[in-house]
Parts: C-alpha cells; sequence; structure tokens
C-alpha cells in the first residue's frame, strides 16, 4: 500500500521535472521545483508510515520552511529586473 | 487501520499527480500556478492525514506542525510569484484597434468632424 503510494509521488515528482527543465520562464521552473518538493514531503511522510518510525518527520518542517524561503527569495528577484517600458496608447485615427 | 491509512495516503498521491499534471495542461502561468498552488497543500494534508492514522501521537503532533507550516506559507509564496510574473510581464494589448475602428467609422457617417 504505501509503496504504492510512495511510487505515484515519485511519478509526481518526475512530470513535475519535466516542467522544471522546459519552463518557459523562470517563475514557472520555481513553481515545478515547489511542486517536486512537495511530491518529495509526501513521500518521506508515506515512508514514515511505512516503517514506523518518527525520525525523519522533523525534515518535513524544515523542508516547507526552506521552500517558502526559496519562493520568497525567488520571486524578489524576479521583481527587481529591469522595469517593463510603458506603451503609450495611441487611440486617435493616424491621419 | 493500516489499510485505510494506506488507501488515504494513495489518494493524497494522486492529488499531487494531478498538481503535476496541471502544470503541463494549462497554457498561461497564471492557470499553471493556480493549479499547482491549489492542489499540493491539498496533496500534502491528505497524506499527513493518512501517515498519522497510522504513527500514532508522537508522529501525528509532528505531522500537524508540518501542515500548519506549509499552510500558512506555501500561499504566500505562491502569491509572491503571481505578484512578480504580473509586475515583469508586458502588457499584450498595445494598440486598442476597437477605438480607432469605431472614430473611423463616425468619420465616415459624419458624426464626428476627426479634429478633436
Amino acid at each position: 500500500m504505501t509503496t504504492v503510494a510512495i511510487v505515484i509521488f515519485v511519478l509526481a515528482a518526475i512530470v513535475a521535472t519535466i516542467r522544471l527543465l522546459l519552463g518557459p520562464g523562470l517563475a514557472d521552473r520555481i513553481i515545478a521545483l515547489d511542486v517536486t518538493l512537495i511530491s518529495f514531503m509526501g513521500a518521506v511522510a508515506t515512508h514514515a508510515a511505512h516503517t514506523g518510525s518518527t525520525t525523519y518527520l522533523t525534515l518535513l518542517v524544515v523542508l516547507a520552511i526552506i521552500g517558502f524561503t526559496a519562493t520568497v527569495s525567488a520571486a524578489r528577484f524576479l521583481q527587481h529586473e529591469d522595469p517593463v517600458p510603458t506603451i503609450t496608447i495611441d487611440s486617435e485615427p493616424t491621419s | 487501520m493500516n489499510t485505510i491509512a494506506g488507501i488515504i495516503m494513495i489518494l493524497g498521491a494522486l492529488v499531487a499527480l494531478l498538481a503535476a499534471a496541471g502544470l503541463h495542461k494549462f497554457a498561461s502561468p497564471y492557470a499553471r500556478f493556480h493549479a499547482a498552488g491549489k492542489a499540493s497543500p491539498v496533496a500534502f494534508l491528505i497524506t499527513a492525514l493518512g501517515a498519522s492514522l497510522s504513527l500514532g501521537l508522537a508522529g501525528t503532533g509532528l505531522l500537524v506542525v508540518a501542515s500548519v507550516a506549509m499552510i500558512l506559507t506555501l500561499p504566500v509564496g505562491v502569491h509572491l510569484m503571481f505578484r512578480a510574473v504580473h509586475r515583469t510581464t508586458p502588457p499584450t494589448l498595445a494598440v486598442d484597434d476597437l477605438v480607432r475602428a469605431e472614430r473611423a467609422a463616425r468619420i465616415a457617417a459624419g458624426q464626428d468632424r476627426g479634429d478633436t
């Protein structure tokens, strides 16, 4: 039962990693990495249920906070690019 | 009890697979972020529920702490990513052709002299 769940989690992580490799922009890659990380966290929780030991569950708390820090810093990095040039809308008919 | 926990964990894994498939399904970045940001914390919550059914009280405590940390932080991170994409994407509608066409039609119909 838990083996099937771990296999599905690994499949989800692989599918998200494909988006991480293909992704058209930096933001897509970061969100794909987030989904990969959450699949990994679910696999860790399932493995803890499989073995019955709570040793690795502390890792989940750390991973949640590390993932948040990574996403926030990457979002800040994205916003510090050059500002988009404003395009003036020409609504007058050209004479 | 272990069978029920296993079934719940498989359900959580399927939701995670759904989140990963949503990254490939949608065309715009906003739709992709929406799919990933909604489905992945739900996947982890369902998996944590199944694991805590199987682990007992000590494991449940740690899983609740991890789930609360994820619920508090992940929507904020996805929202910041939405905002960064929105602020760095150039506008797609550069010239409004409809305003020009309506103005030209009014000039052709004699309702507008075209000098204002």
